[in-house]
This record gives structure tokens, C-alpha cells and sequence, in this order.
């Protein structure tokens, strides 16, 4: 209450706002980064270039953010498809990691398949994996109602313990000298290049991401999805059948989150790992929240997060510490999520708040 | 139009704001205190094409023998913090900048086997570094695929089994040396005759140090016993506490660990038990601490940047022992054994001695070596490939995939 200051909702959202707030915030989150920098003893101008160089500044620097993009992107789509109609799908992470498994099973089953074929197979494994781990917390919500953030926050770790059970124990490399680590991937299941470090990938990710953009967007089925979001008595009345909505919305969910595990095996990895998911689940939900939860941002969202994380990466070559690197991301995300809310909402005095809100309104 | 209009003011804004910000830090460019040679770098960075020049000169340098642009770096899992396994190559990596004089950079925290690593590695070698340092055993695969890719650049992995004819090599230390010379401090120092050992992974690396350990305290107290708690991680100071305080439970006076921090050497202290460290001297953090098996990476750093240097690289698979430096141990002179540690110690450096010589049983009584060390019984791996027969001497192929645990030693190589 004696806050001076309070935000208010802006009747509708300000018309190119977002991308005038998302300027602002990394704009002060630099200059923020920046007071850092200098009192750790470090030139920011020379650090700023070096992170948009890596990121950006060759063929080798693109490929690099655009393959980043591509387990963030289908993660924060993950999230992003289960927000628009208000839930929360926290389990991107444990997804990616079932997908893994399931992609590397396939291979171990299928490893004498020509390429084409086991790839497709290893992917399409993924895809149900992902899926699988989400249908309990889907039809535990859909059902019962059980929220959804706590089961899929859960079978987060036990994804995690699965896949150090098998590399630990029947998965282990036998030829990998007793340590714990699966058998290497067969040759033929390795994603072909597209050009640099990307691959096929890439093109897969972007074929989903811009399909579920514009089919969310256009269809009434994407319609429907940001009726129930908004309000579960208007979809009730519209005569959208809430409980499968949320079922299929869940399942879909995880498998997106799957299909990011299965490009990240058949396309970086050499073999299955325990870090397969390397924290893109989680950074998949400041993806989707970056976007606001629309399935046609989260492309944009992802390379700009992935340039800031390769970015990040370079600048310790120069002798900046990982920790501070670390801040700096955050800083840039945290000020492009927070102004992120001017878009919607705008600051007014306090004392003559419930006068413009009088006058707004009228 | 409107919209487009709106998009471009943005941008105007970004760029004023961009070239403000630039006048108002300009002045403090010539403040940069970043790692030596970090504007080079930075020039480097200006255009693609200026940086391929710079790698081809670096080559043609090098060929020439001039070795003038030997850059060195180092990648490694976890922080550097102040005491373990990252630590110790951080110290090694300014040990060897200084005695080299080139250039080096790291980069911590880099996970295994994903994006990071590729980044890390493709933004050294885009920077001119060509000697560079993979310190976790989960870079293996991935350092392979970039020696195959860059054959100008020199790879050296720690620790893993793999290596090429041309610019990849591994290296490891005999660390079971000096972790027979801990146990024999740790059979010295135990009342109860428990010692308590935490232990990362059963895999052969520290199976090995917690045999030779084993070998080196019933050496001087043929009652002691140690018992093994695995914790399935290599840092978590949480999960590493639990299990050093299950060991004390047990009856464990002497505590020790493979593990990255000093958790266990925390709960020793407040136990009233002796802690026998890891990695380097912690005796600055835990009040416990008696003595420690400790690293020393300079020297093997220093000798493979030399001869990239002077181009006489050649891939190896180095495991050095106390007699290289690589490893080493500091005797406590308040430990009763002082004397036959100093002594075991002189007939490791001088090859009088071998920590695994001799007659070994495993830990259910079954024969293994008999007196001159020589296999009496097939030895196999986990996964039953045959890694020595009969009549074989204990060498290092048995040592590096070494899968069972000797008598005295409680627990399961299981996990």
C-alpha cells in the first residue's frame, strides 16, 4: 500500500511494445553487465564484441547459436504449447532425457539399419519417449486434476536416475574400460551436416517450430487452446472438451521436449550421457516465457537465448569467470523477461492511479 | 507501414544506444587488465577472414619452428574452487604459463559431451589456440572428433583411453603411489581399526586407489579394514557429508575420499576423526587434515607445450607416477610411520618397489598374484573380456582396467 508506485494493465497491449521493452531491458541489462565488468577489470566494449562475434559474427559463429537453438527452441515450444492454454509443463528436461533413452534403444535394436531408416526410427522413438513421461502427469490432470508442475518437476529426476542406472549398469560400454558410459551411437545414426557444426537438425526444428506456429495461430484448434488458457467456463460453454484438450496438450508437450532429446543424441552426441539434457528443459521455460508463451515466438526467442549463451561461453576465453559470465546472461534475460511486462502493464503514481484508471476506462 | 516504421526506430534506438554507451566506456579501453594477449585476440575477431589469416600464420610459424605462437587452453568440468580435482590443473596451467611463457586461457564449468564442450573448443581454435587441454574424462569422445577435424591443433585428454598417431594424446597419473603411502599414515593413525573411505564411481581409476590405499595400511596394521561408501558423484558436498558421517556411524576413526570437496574432511573434524585429503594440501581447510595424495600438472603441461614449441610432439599415453612429479605426496613427520613412509616413497622414485608387487588376494580370499606377482588365476573385466591370463606379471593393462577389490576392503565394486 505505501508503494508509490503500481502496475497497472493497459486496456490492450502496446502496439510494438514488445520489441521497444525487449530493447530497453537488454539496453540497461548491458549497462548493468557492464558496471560489473568493469569493476572485475574487464573492457566491456571488448567483451560485448566478442559475445556478438561468437554468436554471430561468421558462418562457424551462426552455425553454433542456430544449433543451440534448436534443443531450446523445441523446448520452449514444449513449454510454450502447454502454456497457451495454462499449464505448465516443468518436465521438459526429464522429456529430452526419455527421448534420449528412447532414441538410443532404438539404435541399440535397430543399430545394422541403413542411416535414413534407423534415424527416423531414433527420432520418431524420441518423440513417443518424451510423450510417455508426460502421460502420467497428463492423465493424472486431465482426470484428477493433479497439477501438472509437480509431476512433471518430479519425473524430472527420475528420468535423470534412469539414464545413470542404465549407463551405470545394463547399458554399459563394454568396451569402455568399467566406466560408466554407454556404447557408442552406430556411425550411420549420426544427423547429416548441413553446413559448420549445424545439421539436419536445424531444418527438422524449424519445419516443427514454424508448423505449430502457424497452425496454433490459424486453426481453431489453436483457437481453442487459448480459449481454455483464458478461461475454462468459456471453453466449457464454447463446447470444447476441456479434459482432452488438457490430455493431448500434456502428451504433446513431452513429445516435442522428446524430439529435442533425439536430435541432441542423433545429431551432437556420440553416445548416450547423463547430461543429454545439459539444462535445456529448464532454459526452454524462460524460452516460452520470453515469448509469451506464443508458439509463433519461441523461434526468435530461442536464437537470440542461444546467441546469449554461446556468447557467454566465448567471453571466458578472455579471462572472464564463468560466474560472471553466468550473471551476465542472466542479466540480459532477466531485463528482456521483466520488460517484457510493459508490454502489458504500465507504471502509474499511486496517489493518482485510481483517476487515470477512472478516466481510462470511461 | 506503421509497424515497420516502429521496428526500425527500435533499432535506431539499439545503435544510439549501442554508440553512446561505446564514447561514455571508450576512455576506459586502455584499463583492460583481461589475460595476456586478450586484445590480440580481440583483433583476431574483427573479420572471419582476418581470423583464418592469423590461424594460417600461427601454422606456418609453428612449422617453421619458430614456435613464437604456441597459445595454450585449458577446458575443465567444474569451477576451479580452492581445492580439487579443476583446481589442481588450474595451478598446473599457470605452473606451465610461467615456465613456457605462452599464452594460456581456460574455461570452466563445461559440461560433458554437449553443446558446451563443442563451443568451448571451436572458440579456442577460432582464437588461434593450438595446444589445447581437455581435463574430464567425458571430453573423450568429443576431443577425438576435433583432433580427426583440426589436424594443426594438438589435443591432450585427462583421463580417458583414447589417442591418434597425429595431435591427440592422454594422459594420468599414478595416483595409486601415493595413496599407498596415505594408507600407510591412515593404518597408523586408526584406534578402531575402521577406515572409511568415500568413494566417486566404481570405475577402475579409483578401485585401484582404494586397493593401493588398502595394500599400503594393512602394510603397517594388518587389522586394518577399509570400507567403502560410494556416493555416485564426483562434487556434492551434501551427499559427501552423508556418506563420510555413515562411515563414522560405522566406527570409522580415519576418513578419506575421491570425491572433488573437502565434505569429508569437514565431517572427520567434527567427529574427532583423522582425514587423509585428496587432490592438494587442506590443511587450510580442514582442521582434521593429516596428509593428502596430491596432483601436480606443471611439469606434464610444461613438457607438452615445449614440444609443440619445437615440434617435437608426439601422441602418447602418458601415466606418469611420483617419479615423473605428476604425483606426490607430503609425509606428516607427526605420523609413527614417518620413517617407512619417507622409505617406500624412495623405493617408488628409484622402481625398488611397486605398490601391487607381491602376493594379493581379493577381499573374499581368493588368491590372485602369487609372491613374485605373477597372475594364478584369469583375470577378466566386468564384462568378461579377458585382461590377463595365468603366469601373467601385474602390469598396467590389469591396472587400468583393474575391477575387483583386494582383502581388507569392505564394500562392493559393484557401486
Amino acid at each position: 500500500m505505501a508503494a508509490p508506485f503500481a502496475f497497472e494493465k493497459r486496456d490492450k497491449p502496446l502496439r510494438g511494445g514488445q520489441i521497444r521493452a525487449f530493447v530497453v531491458g537488454v539496453v540497461v541489462a548491458l549497462l548493468l553487465g557492464s558496471i560489473l565488468l568493469l569493476i572485475a577489470g574487464h573492457d566491456p566494449i571488448t567483451i560485448y564484441t566478442k559475445m556478438f562475434d561468437s554468436a554471430f559474427g561468421s558462418r562457424r559463429g551462426i552455425s553454433t547459436t542456430l544449433t543451440r537453438a534448436v534443443p531450446l527452441g523445441l523446448a520452449g515450444l514444449a513449454v510454450a504449447v502447454a502454456g497457451s492454454m495454462g499449464l505448465w509443463n516443468i518436465g521438459a528436461e526429464g522429456q529430452i532425457i526419455a527421448g534420449a533413452i528412447a532414441g538410443a534403444w532404438v539404435a541399440r535394436l535397430g543399430g545394422d539399419l541403413p542411416g535414413p531408416a534407423l534415424i527416423t526410427l531414433m527420432l520418431l522413438g524420441a518423440v513417443v519417449g518424451g510423450g510417455l513421461l508426460a502421460l502420467g502427469p497428463a492423465i493424472a490432470r486431465a482426470s484428477l486434476g493433479v497439477n501438472e508442475i509437480i509431476t512433471t518437476l518430479m519425473l524430472n529426476e527420475v528420468a535423470i536416475r534412469v539414464v545413470r542406472y542404465l549407463v551405470n549398469g545394463p547399458w554399459k560400454d563394454p568396451d569402455g574400460n568399467n566406466f560408466p558410459i554407454a556404447p557408442e551411437l552406430p556411425d550411420q545414426s549420426a544427423l547429416p551436416a548441413l553446413f559448420e557444426r549445424s545439421n539436419i537438425g536445424l531444418l527438422i526444428a524449424a519445419a516443427v517450430l514454424l508448423g505449430f506456429g502457424v497452425y496454433t495461430a490459424r486453426s481453431a484448434w489453436g483457437y481453442e487452446l487459448r480459449i481454455a488458457g483464458s478461461s475454462e467456463k468459456a471453453a466449457t460453454y464454447a463446447g470444447i472438451s476441456l479434459k482432452a484438450k488438457v490430455f493431448t496438450v500434456l502428451v504433446l508437450s513431452g513429445a516435442i521436449a522428446g524430439l529435442a532429446g533425439g536430435i541432441e543424441l542423433t545429431g551432437s552426441s556420440d553416445r548416450l550421457v547423463e547430461g543429454v539434457a545439459n539444462g535445456w528443459g529448464y532454459a526452454g521455460i524462460i524460452v516460452a516465457a520470453l515469448a509469451l508463451m506464443r508458439p509463433s515466438g519461441v523461434a526468435a526467442v530461442a536464437v537470440a537465448f542461444g546467441a546469449v549463451q554461446v556468447g557467454g561461453l566465448s567471453i571466458q576465453t578472455l579471462g572472464v569467470p564463468a560466474a560472471i559470465a553466468s550473471i551476465l546472461q542472466a542479466l540480459i534475460l532477466f531485463g528482456a523477461l521483466s520488460a517484457a511486462v510493459f508490454t502489458n502493464y504500465r507504471l502509474v503514481r499511486r496517489s493518482s492511479g485510481v483517476t487515470t484508471a477512472t478516466v481510462a476506462t470511461s | 507501414m506503421i509497424r515497420t516504421m516502429q521496428r526500425l526506430m527500435a533499432l535506431l534506438a539499439v545503435f544510439t544506444a549501442f554508440t553512446l554507451f561505446a564514447a561514455a566506456c571508450g576512455s576506459d579501453a586502455s584499463t583492460d587488465t583481461g589475460t595476456s594477449g586478450a586484445d590480440d585476440s580481440t583483433e583476431a575477431d574483427t573479420g572471419d577472414a582476418d581470423e583464418t589469416d592469423d590461424t594460417d600464420d600461427a601454422m606456418e610459424d609453428d612449422a617453421a619452428g619458430d614456435g613464437g605462437d604456441v597459445k595454450a587452453a585449458f577446458i575443465m568440468v567444474a569451477p576451479i574452487g580452492d581445492a580439487g580435482w579443476n583446481f589442481m590443473h588450474n595451478e598446473g596451467r599457470l605452473g606451465a604459463e610461467a615456465a613456457t611463457g605462452v599464452e594460456t586461457a581456460y574455461v570452466d564449468s563445461v559440461a560433458e559431451g554437449g553443446a558446451d564442450f563443442d563451443n568451448a573448443v571451436q572458440q579456442f581454435i577460432d582464437d588461434g589456440f593450438n595446444v589445447i587441454f581437455t581435463t574430464s574424462f567425458g571430453y573423450m569422445d568429443a576431443t577425438e572428433k576435433f583432433a580427426a577435424e583440426n589436424p594443426d591443433v594438438v589435443f591432450e585428454h585427462i583421463s580417458g583411453f583414447k589417442m591418434n598417431d597425429t595431435n591427440f594424446g592422454n594422459a594420468f597419473g599414478r595416483m595409486y603411489q601415493p595413496r599407498y603411502i596415505a594408507g600407510m599414515a591412515a593404518g597408523a593413525a586408526t584406534e578402531t581399526n575402521k577406515i572409511g573411505y568415500v568413494a566417486a564411481f566404481p570405475i577402475p581409476e579409483v578401485i585401484r586407489g582404494i586397493n593401493a590405499f588398502t595394500l599400503g595400511a594393512q602394510a603397517v596394521n594388518p587389522d586394518a579394514v577399509v570400507e567403502v561408501n560410494w556416493t555416485s558423484t564426483w562434487f556434492d558436498p551434501g551427499v559427501e557429508g552423508n556418506a563420510a558421517q555413515t562411515l563414522i556411524d560405522a566406527g570409522a576413526d580415519v576418513l578419506t575420499m575421491h570425491q572433488d570437496s573437502t565434505a569429508t574432511g569437514e565431517v572427520a573434524t567434527a567427529a574427532g576423526a583423522t582425514f587423509i585429503g585428496y587432490h592438494s594440501d587442506m590443511s587450510a581447510q580442514v582442521d582434521s587434515y593429516l596428509t593428502a595424495p596430491v596432483w601436480d600438472w606443471t611439469g606434464y603441461y610444461t613438457d607438452i607445450i615445449n614440444s609443440v614449441k619445437d615440434g617435437s610432439f608426439a601422441p602418447a599415453a602418458y601415466w606418469g607416477g611420483i617419479a615423473d612429479g605428476l604425483v606426490d605426496i607430503s609425509i606428516p613427520d607427526s605420523s609413527p610411520v614417518a620413517g617407512e613412509m619417507k622409505d617406500v616413497r624412495e623405493q617408488i622414485v628409484n622402481g625398488d618397489f611397486d605398490v601391487f608387487e607381491g602376493a594379493i588376494f581379493d577381499q573374499d580370499g581368493n588368491q590372485i598374484t602369487d609372491a613374485d606377482g605373477n597372475l594364478v588365476v584369469d583375470l577378466s573385466d566386468p564384462f568378461g573380456n579377458a585382461i590377463g591370463a595365468v603366469g601373467d606379471a601385474m602390469n598396467d593393462g590389469i591396472l587400468l582396467g583393474m575391477g575387483f577389490f583386494v582383502q581388507g576392503v569392505i564394500g562392493s565394486v559393484e557401486g
